[in-house]
Parts: C-alpha cells; structure tokens; sequence
C-alpha cells in the first residue's frame, strides 16, 4: 500500500490570495490522475474555503495565516483549510430566487459550492480556528 | 494575484456585448457594474455577458453577476450568457444563475436567441 503524502501551504489573509492554494491543489489532484473536470471542482472548492478563511474566519487580517494540508491517502485527496478566527455560523441554504428579488444578501454561495462539488466535508470550530475538511476520491 | 481584468462593451445590432476577461470575484466586480450601468444608461434592453473562457469566478463574483440579473429584470432587459468553461456552466446552472439568464455555446448563438 502506498504511503500517505502530506503537502502544507501558509498563506497570508489577503483576498487573492487562494488563488496559490487552488493552482496548488490542482497540481497535486493532477499528479494523481483526477479527471480535469473533477480538478476543476476542487479548484472551487479549495478557493471558497481559503475565501471564506480569508474573509470571514481572519476578518483580513494579513497578520492572520490560512494554513492548507493536502493528503494523498488510498485514491482519495483531502484537502484541509484552517483559520486562526473564532467560529463562524452556520449561513442558510442561498436561494436564488430570494437573492433575485433583493430578500436576501446576493452572497454566500460558498459553503453551498464546497458541499455541492465535494465527496465529503466537514466543518469543525477548534480553539486554534475553524477547520474545514474536504474529501475528493477518485472513483466517485 | 488576480489576473488582469479587462472590461469592454460593444454594440452588436440592438444587443450590447459586455467582454469579460480575468477575475471576476467581489473586489472585482465593480468595473463589471459600471459598464451595465454605462449600456443600462444607453437604454440598452438586450444585453449579452462575453466571458473569456479562462475567467476565475467565484462566490463574490456570482454575488455580482446577481445583483446585475437582480437589476435587469427590474429594468426588463434580457440578459444572456457566453464563453463560459463548461466547469462554470455547471456551477451556474448549480446555483440558479441559468434562470434568469441563459447560457448559449457561442456569442452568434446567444446573439440569435434574443
């Protein structure tokens, strides 16, 4: 059995900035031979979480790190996002309806893309920060 | 960071095409609302969005491309799509977006449709 591979990348709270941790994640999920439309996926999904660190979890604090460890693990890629912020609430499920008419904010898209284009994931508020786990396998 | 964005509008007939290259995410967005203003302000009621199929679009992106549709159907203009990656396609048609603006394989496809 292959051993586990980890990679780790810090970055610095500053919009733009998850656009290394995407390129990153894209290059490894290409080293295992993920279908590009499914690198394509992860891209997103690495994006939103490293935005929403940024944003939310950091408040843009550049000072803030957004830490991102990959693991290579039996067929599947995780792919870990944390902050240094303090919990962040649960957003509702966006409707686009609701954000058409102007009842409801146009944003908050991204947990809704994360869950929508990942295998599994899951959200944890830790006392160094919020964690979000993502999990791509390759067979899907 | 972000990939240099360049926003032009030209008329095509009666329909005014919006060219989109580079990012489109919040801190972005801005020069994509001023020229829907600009054509809003022309009296424009048919309006193409030309993305360059390498855009970057994220969630504060989508949130911009909301706010327009959000606009445009007050103003009962149509607002239709092009060049998008088939990777954006899909998140589009994923969050809502194709409801209230249709996405067409190419810009003589969308221009035809209106």
């Amino acid at each position: 059995m292959a051993p586990e591979k980890k990679f780790q990348l810090h970055l610095p709270s500053t919009l733009g900035c998850e656009k290394v941790a995407m390129d990153f994640a894209a290059s490894v999920a290409k080293s295992m031979n993920f279908p590009a439309d499914r690198v394509e996926d992860l891209k997103t999904a690495v994006a939103e979480a490293c935005t929403n660190a940024i944003e939310h979890g950091n408040k843009l604090d550049a000072s803030m790190k957004v830490g991102i460890s990959l693991t290579i693990d039996k067929g599947r890629l995780q792919v870990a996002v944390q902050d240094e912020g303090t919990g962040i609430g649960r957003v509702p499920t966006p409707n686009i309806d609701s954000k058409i008419e102007g009842k409801s904010d146009p944003r908050g898209w991204g947990i809704f893309l994360i869950e929508s284009l990942m295998d599994e994931v899951t959200f944890e508020s830790t006392p160094e920060g919020n964690v979000v786990k993502m999990i791509i396998h390759l067979e899907k | 960071m972000a990939k240099a964005q360049e926003i032009s509008i030209r008329p095509k007939g009666d329909v005014s095409v919006i060219d989109i290259k580079g990012d489109v995410t919040a801190p972005t967005g801005q020069p994509i609302e001023d020229a829907y203003h600009q054509v809003t302000a022309a009296g424009a009621k048919k309006i193409l969005l030309a993305f360059a199929s390498d855009c970057y679009i994220n969630s504060g992106g989508i949130a911009i491309l909301i706010g327009i549709l959000s606009e445009s159907r007050k103003k009962e203009q149509a607002v239709r799509m092009t060049g998008l990656s088939a990777h954006f396609q899909k998140i589009f048609a994923m969050v809502g977006l194709t409801k209230y603006a249709q996405i067409r394989p190419s810009e003589e496809a969308a221009l035809a449709d209106f």
